[in-house]
Parts: structure tokens; sequence; C-alpha cells
């Protein structure tokens, strides 16, 4: 059977690399994720423009992969030639099977491809969580719950913990101190902005140099740069 | 009178309003803000804007119907609307593009992600 992947894609180069670079496959395109959403999700392989005119390949491999109907989906994103090694990470992390520059090489884009697709067939619904995250001189292991800084254990409690998870999981984008209470702080817990702060400060020194990446937003909350 | 594109946000939170004013701000738009969907139905009616950004998640409507709302105003049926929002169900996502929303942003966002956004549905291509 032929292989077949729907291309979501407005770029008119993106467009005419895929047809040159995956010849034989049965190929789909769709313009934009509303286009490709009204026309129910089908196929096994999806690639994603990074810079979709409604939507980011961030945000909508984060929501294909947590629909149980779309969740086994291949999805695949091309980003654009200066995409930082961070944005392609927080890419992966967020469910993306597979990210690559615009352009690739055709040939390795091709048999990237083919080898996903014959692997992807007994792929599960949901990706496991991995063993160990790293960044920079960070290792942090979700199941165990340790983290790691330039080999030493840091000692964190379990709220900072879930504060650091969720930190590294919304890499780059800015979090207020009342998503922070809502998500990560458990009712019934000391709350309100100032113990925020406080748990922050908390974090910050326990991580020592990576600590400095959790920078303050003025009067909005917290980002972590990546 | 300004030239610069005014932009409304509406969002019940006031740590989003405040992030994504400045955000629009920063892309050189005027903006107006309003923390319940009526009040910025009301807004948008006297003064209509460039671009609406719209939380789902709001008090009184959601940001869904406020925008079915919008669309019967014929001075704001083609203004573009973001929606932006931590509703990232499937089901949730599909319907709001299906409203004719130029974009769907995921919070917490990227403000670098937002300004483009912005920047494209504002000015002139």
């Amino acid at each position: 059977m032929r292989p077949s992947a729907v291309c979501l894609t407005r770029d008119p180069a993106m467009r005419a690399f895929f047809k040159s670079s995956l010849r034989g496959f049965s190929l789909r395109f769709c313009p934009s994720a509303a286009v490709f959403l009204r026309s129910r999700p089908s196929g096994k392989l999806i690639l994603i423009d990074s810079s979709l005119p409604d939507m980011s390949g961030e945000d909508l491999a984060a929501v294909l992969r947590g629909d149980a109907r779309t969740a086994g989906l291949l999805l695949v994103v091309a980003g654009p030639g200066n995409y930082s090694p961070a944005a392609a990470a927080r890419l992966l992390d967020s469910g993306a099977d597979e990210y690559f520059r615009f352009p690739p090489d055709p040939a390795v884009f091709r048999a990237r491809l083919l080898n996903l697709l014959s692997r992807g067939a007994g792929r599960a619904a949901a990706p496991g969580q991995p063993a160990e995250l790293a960044f920079g001189p960070l290792r942090v292991s979700p199941e165990a719950r340790t983290v790691t800084v330039a080999g030493r254990r840091a000692a964190l409690t379990a709220l900072e913990f879930d504060l650091l998870l969720y930190f590294l999981s919304n890499g780059g984008r800015v979090v207020s101190r009342s998503v922070l209470l809502e998500r990560v702080w458990k009712q019934g817990l000391d709350s309100g902005p100032r113990s925020v702060d406080k748990r922050i400060e908390a974090l910050r020194r326990k991580l020592g140099a990576f600590g400095a990446r959790i920078r303050t937003v003025f009067g909005l909350g917290y980002i972590l740069k990546m | 009178m300004s030239s610069r594109p005014r932009v409304l946000v509406v969002d019940d939170e006031p740590d989003y309003l405040r992030i994504a004013a400045r955000i629009a701000a920063g892309a050189g738009c005027s903006v107006a803000t309003a923390a319940t969907a009526l009040e910025g139905l009301a807004m948008a009616e006297k003064t209509p804007p460039a671009l609406i950004l719209l939380d789902v998640g709001l008090p009184d409507l959601s940001g869904f119907e406020a925008a079915r709302r919008l669309r019967r105003v014929p001075s704001l049926a083609r203004v573009p609307i973001i929606f932006f929002t931590v509703r990232s169900e499937l089901d949730m996502v599909s319907e709001g593009l299906r409203l004719g929303a130029a974009g769907y942003v995921l919070k917490p966002f990227d403000p670098d992600e937002l300004l483009r956004r912005i920047k494209a549905a504002v000015l002139p291509s």
C-alpha cells in the first residue's frame, strides 16, 4: 500500500518540497489547522508547518496528542531555518514525534518518514514519560522525582518539584502567579501570590546556576528562559 | 486621531489581560481591555477594533458565544478574533476555529508567538 501523509501548510515552498521529496506517497494538503480539524483528522502521518496561519505547530501538536482519537497520529513539525534548539525541544516535549528545520535534505527527510511510519505501526496511543529530562546542567527524573544540577543533587520539596516540572513543560512562556496557584498548588496549602514568590525564590536558590533562568517578568509573573 | 490599529483584549484574568495588553501595545497597537464578554461586546460595538483577543472561559458568556454575537453585528462581522485560552481539548479548538477565528493560542503562551499573531492580524500583508 502507498504510504500517505496529510500536509498542513500554506507555504508554497513547503508544499513543493513535500510533493517532490515524497514522490509515491499519497498526499493531502490542508492550508490551516481549521481545515484539517474540519475534515476529521485522518491518516497516520501528519506533517505540520510550525507557523500555520491560525495555530502554532507546538499548540496543535499538544492538542492532537491530548485527545484519545488523535493521540496515535505521527506528528512531524517543520520549523523555520532560524528555529532555536530550545524551541525544537519544546516542540518535541509538546508531543511532536519528529522535528526538522525547513528545508531538510530531501533524501534524509524521506527516509526518516518511512522509518517513522514502519516503527510507528505499533505505537502506543500516548507516549510514555521519558526516564530523564535534560536541560543544560539540569537532570530531572519525573518518576524518581529527583533533580541534579551539574551532577549535584538538589533537595526539592514536593511542591518545588511540581513547580519545576510546570516551568519545564512551559519553557519560554510567561506564567502568571494565579496560573501557578491554580495548576501547581494543591488545595489547603498556604497559597497566595506571596507564597508563590517565596517558593520560586527557594527553587531558584536550590537550582544554583540553572535557577537564574527562572526570570521575574515584572508585574506579570515568571518565565523560564530555555 | 490615532492611526494605530486598535486591539480589544477580553479576559477575566487580570494577569493575562495585562500581559496581552502589553504585547499588543508592543506591536504598535492601541489597546482597550474588558474583563467580561458583555463589556467587551459593548466596547466593540461602540468602537470597532482591528482585532479582538478573546478568552474562552469568561464569567458571563463563553468566548465562543461572544464570538457568535460579534459576528451578527454588521460592523464587527469581519473583525479578526484570536482566542487565547487554557482550553486545549480537541473539540474546543475545533469549535473555536469553526467559528472563523483568525487564531487559537494556548495559555500559557510564548510572548513572541502572540506578538507575531497580533502583527499578522492587524498589519496589511
